[in-house]
């Protein structure tokens, strides 16, 4: 289970190579910028204060090479950094989507997709964000020690002083700031309401234009603004606050090692350019302490980031695998034996082998929970859910899902056209049930469905789902917000078909189409799933009453169990659950 | 259906709303950058200051007279300090409220954008300019800003400081000018492009992203994971390539950026041996501008690295002025009625007994089309009684939710007119809740309505026990983030805010859709409380709404094919018949 501190270290790691070499490059950056005011000093030294040409020849000769050494690390050590940065960023994404689609489930249980997706965008920007630091943080390191051996060289008491002093410096700064942090953390936290709304209320639009509450929306927008201004505000003087001791600490160093500087070259200790180039020096330090405060800041970010990447990858599996093995092929034989979940108690059921079965609920929860155990997407609290006689929490959830497919009733179009949300994915385990589907179907009806391998399929489904008068092409934009309720529902089902599974388990698949199409519908997948198990979660008369049979959910078991036609007859609470 | 992005602003138009808005804040910002530019004088004193130290040194003073230069130093490090503090205050203060002003004034105009505007435009569209492109302009006003204003500053009153030495130093440090010049435009004519292509990049990124990890239970039904990983990865991996060349881009940039720093303190070194060879400067002025120079390396890579920052906030900045200045009344051109109902009915607190007053709907020779060519509706024609509850029946995809649209007054027709009483009212299909306590989500339909009113709109449509029986009952936080609602329970409360905003005419479109069979009878009623007393337009595809209504209109391929009560059509034998038998067929108790 990895903490965040797992994931900082095994990101850094898995960088360890361009880490070294940007590190090794950005030291000898820092040490060429450490070197440039100890030019200064000595070009001072010995040109200016002579009026020497042939000597500020020579040291600006110097002075070029090292420009030379320095940018031309910089621009490579930046470089290598940069693109660990993003390789470790892309690699942890990719692990977080992973996670997140894994077949076990559990790491999207009660976390909102935006909030998922801010972890595999931002967070993971941070994480990797890291490296960089890192490779900062050595380049800083190695400036102030380049810099404090060239001071020790010069003076040992000065070097001393810039030594000591510098961590003090950092040391002081970091204790004076880190109240005014928190507090500015804390009113950032408040500033980033207005946006939130600002998009809650951008979401709502239609909802808003149909009441004609913009003005209301306006208002209430104008007003949390304004809070959030006030807190910004107050954030704001915090960090400016900080802005100004900083400065101030930086000041008071500098007249510390000047005037000790001073003191040693009045008493000639030192030379005069070394009085310079101490003073440089101690200017410059200020860039990697700075740095140093940069990476300080990155660490906490990346850190609190790295905690939260690392909470969703060792989020529990909402279904853990287990180690037995389905036999081919799938009859497709269901049994739930005493099944207790949420609002299920002690339930019982059966379906045959290539039954079409309807579930009638009184509840809606509780056949909501019904299809969550046939799907596994959760394991009941007690009893089992078998599949051709081996219970579901024996097997691989990955394996489940090739031999039942559950089409839930919110179940989401994605980005395409209809022939690719419909086109089942080339996995070869799907493949496989496709192609025996395929010949299982052939074998049994000789219906239509002799062309092609894929395309053949799609048709078929789509004319059974009611949606063949739609374009295969038709454009399909995020969440199938292009299409009408009706439109995505008949596209959703049409899917399902397609998939061809051993097992199919429909939840009130066609809630927002009209009668007419529904009944062709019922019709439609009855004929396409001939003689492979199908169950219909739904109080839709029209797709119970081309069911085999009927079980009435109710109060969490199988109440009565008959066709759709004797149990209209004869049960009350079943008319009164379908009829409407 | 074809994409027409939302307007953005030319940047002179850009430059003239930015004005307008800092224009009530002008002695703020004098202020501000007034301190700011004492201030930095303030810290200018340090290097001279140092120069003398060198100077005394020289000249052999004792150590005694170092103190008083030094003890200066440690006054101009605290006065600095200090002032840049308040300025930065001061500057931030007017940059937030200036943000403010302008974030408001967009948020008011995207919301009364009309809502087929927005529509054409994608979801994405608005939502990322409300959030990526505010957000981006405020990190700009936050950050960017102050240290531009910092940095620029530094660099002018350098040079100034540089010529007060000598002005042979400052023709000296001014020969790094071309090259930094130059850079900088070779810098941002080919970084535009890349970051331009880089947001997009982002951009879909993002929402792939989104994509997938909101479909991930259906990713998983499919065992597509593979494919969609591989999508994402795909994405991700565009995006990064991208962000690469623009890294790539200003690494170079700073490499010309060290060239001309280069040349400018070679320059400087080499009029100091000038200048001391001839006697006009002393060895401490030559340390000064030697150090001044040394110090304007960090302003100068800030300032034109911030050009980047500029860059994209401008271009942000350009979209959000684009929205924040569209004219504030081009919604519902056709019936400015719409408009004014929604600034005053929420306002008047108009009591049970406005829907009683009723109010007919006609409508005359509507067309429609989202794109042109591909209609959707044809001379539709429709008369609603004051009163009338009907209800409109057709298959899917043949414009019913187009035509209660176009009744409701949130799109506008193509061709044809409708006239309605101010204030129709819809709820629509896709119901949003809105985050925040469940009060301020139904408040939004009647700002002014008390507790014990919510309640009663609550109970008007059988919701009230579910919301009392919520954790904190209304004040209870429901939306993104908070307390998760059934699909049943969020058209209840989207029923509720119809109660509450009280309109004369109410279109609904499939309210009972999402909620399945059981959940629909429950909303079923809920409706029927809801439109009481009311002139309603009701899409429907369960046709119990339909056999209670006073008339069913049938709606095939965009046009009115039957009009009539129930029983009439029924009886008729022709389209709506054969809905009803359909329907029915599976419900012989009902047909009895």
């Amino acid at each position: 289970m990895p903490s965040g501190r797992d994931v900082l270290l095994r990101t850094i790691r898995s960088q360890a190579r361009r880490l070294a070499a940007g590190s090794l490059l950005g030291a000898g950056h820092q040490a060429g910028e450490a070197l440039v005011p100890v030019i200064i000093g000595l070009a001072i030294d010995q040109a200016v204060a002579d009026g020497d040409w042939g000597r500020l020849a020579l040291w600006l000769a110097v002075l070029a090479a090292v420009y030379v050494g320095l940018s031309f690390s910089y621009r490579h050590g930046a470089r290598l950094g940069e693109r660990a940065a993003e390789e470790a960023a892309h690699d942890l994404r990719a692990e977080v989507v992973a996670r997140v689609l894994h077949p076990g489930g559990g790491a999207d249980d009660g976390r909102l997709p935006g909030a998922v997706t801010g972890i595999a965008t931002e967070d993971v920007r941070r994480v990797g964000a890291v490296v960089m630091a890192v490779l900062a943080g050595v380049a800083a390191l190695s400036g102030l020690v380049v810099a404090g051996a060239m001071l020790l060289r010069t003076s040992v008491e000065l070097g001393l002083i810039v030594l000591a002093g510098t961590p003090a410096l950092l040391w002081l700064g970091h204790l004076l700031s880190r109240p005014l942090e928190r507090r500015s953390a804390v009113e950032q936290e408040q500033a980033a309401n207005a946006s939130g709304l600002a998009a809650d209320l951008v979401a709502g639009l239609r909802v808003l234009k149909g009441l004609g509450a913009e003005r209301a929306a306006i208002e209430r927008y104008r007003r949390t603004s304004r809070v959030s201004l006030a807190a910004t505000l107050r954030a704001a003087r915090a960090e400016a606050l900080q802005n100004g001791v900083v400065l101030a600490l930086t000041g008071a160093f500098i007249a510390l090692i000047a005037l000790a500087g001073g003191a040693f070259a009045t008493g000639g200790a030192i030379t005069l350019g070394q009085l310079v180039s101490a003073v440089g020096l101690a200017l410059f330090l200020q860039g990697p302490l700075q740095l140093f405060a940069w990476v300080n800041a990155e660490f906490a970010q990346g850190r609190a980031s790295a905690a939260r990447v690392a909470a969703l990858l060792s989020a529990p599996y909402a279904v853990p695998a287990g180690d037995r093995e389905l036999p081919e092929p799938v009859a497709g034989a269901i049994r739930l034996r005493s099944v207790t979940h949420d609002r299920l108690r002690d339930l019982d059921l059966e379906i045959a082998p290539g039954e079409l079965v309807g579930v009638a609920a009184t509840d809606p929860a509780a056949a909501a929970c019904l299809v969550r155990c046939l799907g596994r997407q959760t394991d009941p609290e007690s009893g089992t859910v078998e599949l051709d006689g081996i219970p579901l929490r024996d097997l691989d959830p990955a394996r489940v899902r090739e031999a039942v497919l559950v089409a839930e009733h919110d179940a989401v179009l994605f980005e395409g056209t209809i022939t690719t949300n419909t086109t089942p994915p080339p996995d070869p385990a799907t493949a496989r049930h496709t192609a025996a589907g395929e010949a299982r179907g052939g074998a049994a009806g000789g219906n239509a469905r002799a062309a092609g391998p894929g395309g053949g399929v799609v048709a078929a489904a789509l004319e059974a789902a009611g949606a063949g008068d739609l374009p295969p092409d038709t454009p399909v934009s995020e969440r199938g917000g292009s299409l009408s309720g009706g439109q995505r529902q008949r596209v959703a089902l049409a899917r399902a078909l397609a998939a061809a599974r051993p097992v199919l388990v429909l939840h009130d698949p066609t809630t927002a189409v009209d009668a007419v199409t529904e009944t062709r519908i019922a019709q439609g997948v009855r004929r396409l799933r001939r003689d492979r198990t199908t169950v219909i979660v739904t109080t839709s008369p029209a797709l119970l009453a081309v069911t085999d049979r009927v079980l009435l959910l109710h109060e969490g078991r199988i109440a009565d169990a008959a066709p759709h036609a004797d149990l209209l007859r004869r049960n009350p609470g079943y008319q009164a659950a379908v009829l409407a | 259906m074809t994409r027409e992005l939302l307007p953005t602003a030319s940047p002179a138009r850009t430059l003239a709303a930015v004005r307008q808005i800092v224009r009530p804040h002008r002695r703020a910002a004098v202020a501000g950058f007034g301190l700011l530019v004492v201030a930095t004088s303030v810290g200018l004193l340090i290097q001279p200051l140092l120069g003398r130290i060198v100077d005394l040194v020289a000249a052999r003073q004792p150590a005694g007279a170092l103190v008083t230069p030094a003890a200066l130093l440690v006054l101009a490090g605290l006065v600095q300090g200090a002032l840049t503090a308040w300025g930065l205050t001061q500057v931030a203060r007017l940059g937030e409220t200036a943000l403010a002003d302008l974030r408001e004034r967009f948020v008011e105009r995207a919301l009364s954008l009309p809502l087929e505007r927005a529509e054409r435009a994608g979801s994405g569209d608005l939502t990322s300019r409300v959030t990526g492109d505010v957000a981006r302009v405020a990190e700009a006003v936050r950050s960017a800003l102050p240290a531009l204003a910092r940095s620029l500053l530094s660099i002018v009153l350098t040079l100034a400081a540089l010529a007060l030495l000598d002005w042979r130093f400052l023709v000296a440090a001014l020969l790094a000018v071309p090259v930094q010049v130059h850079t900088a435009r070779w810098y941002v004519r080919n970084a535009v492009p890349i970051y331009a292509a880089e947001r997009v990049a982002t951009g879909e990124q993002q929402q792939q992203l989104l994509d997938t990890i909101a479909g991930a239970s259906t990713v998983r039904a499919y065992r597509a994971e593979a494919e969609h990983l591989d999508r994402v990865s795909r994405r991700s991996r565009a995006a990064v390539e991208l962000s690469m060349r623009g890294v790539g881009l200003m690494l170079r940039f700073y490499s010309r950026l060290h060239v001309g720093e280069y040349i400018g303190l070679a320059a400087v070194l080499a009029a100091g041996v000038l200048l001391v060879r001839d006697g006009s400067a002393g060895i401490g002025t030559a340390t000064a501008a030697a150090l001044y120079f040394h110090n304007l390396f960090g302003p100068i890579n800030t300032t034109l690295a911030l050009l980047d920052d500029a860059q994209s906030a401008t271009a942000g900045l350009a979209r959000i002025v684009g929205i924040a200045d569209t004219p504030a009344d081009t919604p519902a051109d056709t019936r400015p009625a719409t408009e004014t109902t929604a600034g005053s009915a929420p306002g008047n607190g108009n009591g049970p007994g406005n829907g009683s007053r009723g109010g007919g709907v006609s409508v005359r020779g509507l067309a429609h089309a989202y794109e042109p060519g591909r209609p959707v509706l044809h001379g539709v024609d429709l008369d609603i009684r004051p009163g009338e509850r009907v209800a409109l029946v057709g298959a899917s995809g043949a414009g019913k939710t187009t035509l209660a649209k176009l009744v409701a007054g949130v799109h506008a027709p193509t061709t044809g007119t409708v006239e309605a009483p101010p204030g129709v009212a819809m709820v629509t299909q896709e119901v949003h809740v809105f985050a925040g306590p469940l009060a301020d989500d139904l408040r939004l339909a009647r700002p002014a309505a008390t507790d014990d009113d919510l309640r009663a709109a609550l109970a008007t449509v059988d919701a009230l026990a579910w919301v009392e029986a919520l954790p904190d009952g209304l004040a209870t936080v429901v939306g993104e983030g908070g307390h998760r609602l059934t699909g049943a329970q969020r058209q209840q409360l989207a029923l509720a805010r119809l109660v509450l905003a009280d309109p004369a005419v109410a279109v609904l479109d499939e309210a009972t859709a999402e909620a399945g069979s059981v959940g629909a009878r429950v909303l079923e009623r809920a409706v029927d409380s809801a439109v009481k007393g009311r002139t309603a337009l009701i899409v429907a595809h369960r046709l119990t709404q339909a056999a209670t209504a006073d008339s069913v209109v049938v709606l095939e391929d965009g046009r009115v094919v039957e009009r009539g009560p129930h029983g009439e059509l029924r009886a008729a034998g022709g389209r709506y018949a054969a809905h009803w038998s359909a329907w029915s067929d599976q419900r012989p108790e009902r047909d009895a």
